[in-house]
């Protein structure tokens, strides 16, 4: 092979990319049917417990009656998981890059953070808000339907503290799997501290992490059920407010409202993954994917 | 007054002595290559020069001003010193022209489109104008071992520190690394390479030094290093290496 000139005179070997293979648009297609596959199973689903009903294995006006009731607490738990999210990733970013860092103050505040959070079971978490709330704002709150408000809402941070501890974990992974010599690549440059991390570490720290944390959003959203302990009426609360009234009417309502249930639960876990999935394409870098074999 | 003074610089890890004491000039335009055996400290004074590691003493001058001063920002001095490493180190979420423009937006204030234009300029300059899109692990090494000289080059550095630039290619692509180094040289820049290419050395440094056990131990130009040896242990390893 000639050695290139570095004068214009010699042309540089012309760009060669590999054609878009038949695997390439084979992955394109498996996209596309993934997310049609979702769909149709939470339509299916949905189908399933019409055809139970019509076939008479239960009562299908009774199942029908509960969508729009078992609806609020679908909203309610999308809401929770959009406000549980944000706060723990925030919460969970920062404690984990607190981890990475020298000063030792600060990396051990953040471990004596996550080893707290990772250790307690998130129902105890909640209840302990909860409770905690309650006795140190009953005198100082006195309208009763403010202070339930806050001490439901504390009960959800708990939850978001929760999975911070987690998702503390997932980012410093990410971090420690980017090579010191990127960084003094980009120090070599005389970028400071904070743009080599902002700007050359973090990037390809995240590219790492995604999919652990796609794993642990969709932990998150199943316990958001457990907030149904302290009194919340999302998903899971509502279903056994139905099932406490509907049992006496129906012995089958039990089954009917979980099945709903499951289905809505599917629905939300499935269109976040979707998203991440989005996400994680996006942060994809040519020649650098993972083999495939 | 040189572009790069090392003045008895001292490196400790632990209890192990890096560098003894070691002084170095290196003048406006010249090309400087160090040689010397693995683990006599060729790499640590270079990474003491730019400040990636702090010096335990002695003074690093750049155009004569003291670099390795507490009321300096490193940030500061490594802009001024180019840096280009044996494993490339190119940013590996980032293409060609993106690993050339960070520096000159986020260190150099550049906007977009005036990066761009340097960047491709350099690129330009070590043969990779047809190469701007590509990301590290599509190029070849050597391929991206010229981003990363590119990369250096457009900070406008007073010096190129070159840490055995060819030691992780393939054989077929040194040549086409050490071409570019040598245009460099040709076109004035200031440069230390460590490096044991011979033909680069006797061809275009000015200045071969030999460094053993964290001192410089003879310098002269690279007839009187290579044919002439003065010192034992230099005969020792010009031997070897002549082979």
């Amino acid at each position: 092979m000639a050695a290139p000139s570095i004068h214009p005179g010699g042309t540089p070997a012309p760009v060669t990319m590999r054609p878009a293979s038949r695997w390439t648009r084979a992955a394109v297609l498996a996209r596309a049917l993934r997310v049609g596959i979702g769909v149709a199973a939470t339509l299916a689903g949905y189908g399933f417990i019409v055809w139970l009903g019509t076939v008479g294995v239960y009562n299908l006006a009774y199942a029908k009656g509960l969508v729009p009731a078992l609806w609020q607490g679908f909203v309610l738990s999308v809401l929770i998981v959009a406000v549980v999210i944000p706060i723990g990733f925030a919460v969970g970013f920062f404690v984990g890059w607190a981890r990475t860092l020298r000063n030792p103050i600060v990396r051990g505040l953040a471990s004596v953070y996550v080893d707290f959070f990772r250790s307690m079971p998130p129902i105890v978490l909640i209840a302990f808000a909860f409770l905690l709330g309650l006795i140190a704002l009953r005198t100082t709150i006195a309208d009763p339907f403010l202070l339930h408000w806050i001490i439901l809402w504390l009960g959800v941070l708990a939850l978001a503290f929760h999975t911070a501890a987690y998702q503390a974990e997932i980012v410093r992974a990410g971090i420690l799997s980017v090579p010191s010599s990127q960084s003094e690549a980009a120090q070599s440059l005389g970028l400071t501290r904070g743009q080599t991390m902002l700007r050359v570490v973090l990037p390809q720290a995240f590219r790492v992490s995604l999919p652990a944390l796609g794993n642990e959003f969709s932990s998150v959203i199943k316990d958001t059920s457990l907030l149904s302990v302290i009194g919340w009426l999302e998903l899971s609360g509502l279903a056994l407010v139905q099932i406490y009234s509907g049992i006496l009417v129906y012995p089958l309502a039990p089954v009917v409202i979980w099945l709903e249930v499951a289905v809505f639960y599917f629905a939300i876990t499935f269109a976040l993954n979707s998203s991440v999935r989005v996400l994680e394409n996006s942060f994809k870098v040519p020649g650098l994917e993972a083999a495939r074999l | 007054m040189s572009t790069l003074s090392i003045r008895a610089v001292e490196k400790w890890y632990g209890a192990l002595h890096v560098l003894r004491g070691v002084d170095l000039d290196v003048e406006k335009s010249q090309t400087v290559c160090i040689i010397g055996p693995s683990g006599s400290g060729k790499s640590t004074l270079l990474r003491c020069t730019n400040l990636l590691v702090a010096p335990d003493g002695g003074e690093i001058l750049l155009d004569g001003v003291r670099v390795n001063s507490p009321s300096i920002r490193p940030e500061w001095v490594r802009q001024q010193i180019g840096m280009v490493f044996q494993s490339f180190h190119l940013f590996t979420h980032l293409t060609a022209l993106r690993n050339v423009t960070l520096g000159l937006v986020r260190v150099k204030k550049l906007d977009r489109t005036a990066a761009e234009a340097k960047a491709l300029q350099e690129l330009e300059r070590v043969g990779l104008g047809a190469k701007l899109h590509a990301y590290p692990a599509q190029l070849s090494g050597g391929q991206q071992q010229r981003v990363a000289i590119a990369r250096a080059l457009a900070m406008d550095p007073k010096i190129l520190l070159f840490d055995e630039p060819t030691s992780a290619l393939d054989p077929e692509y040194i040549r086409e690394v050490l071409d570019v180094m040598a245009q460099l040289a040709k076109d004035g820049m200031t440069m230390v390479v460590v490096s044991h290419e011979m033909s680069f050395a006797r061809e275009v440094a000015d200045r071969i030094v030999f460094f053993d056990q964290g001192q410089v131990v003879e310098q002269g130009t690279p007839e009187e290093i290579f044919d002439r040896p003065g010192h034992d242990r230099t005969k020792a390893f010009v031997g070897k290496i002549l082979r």
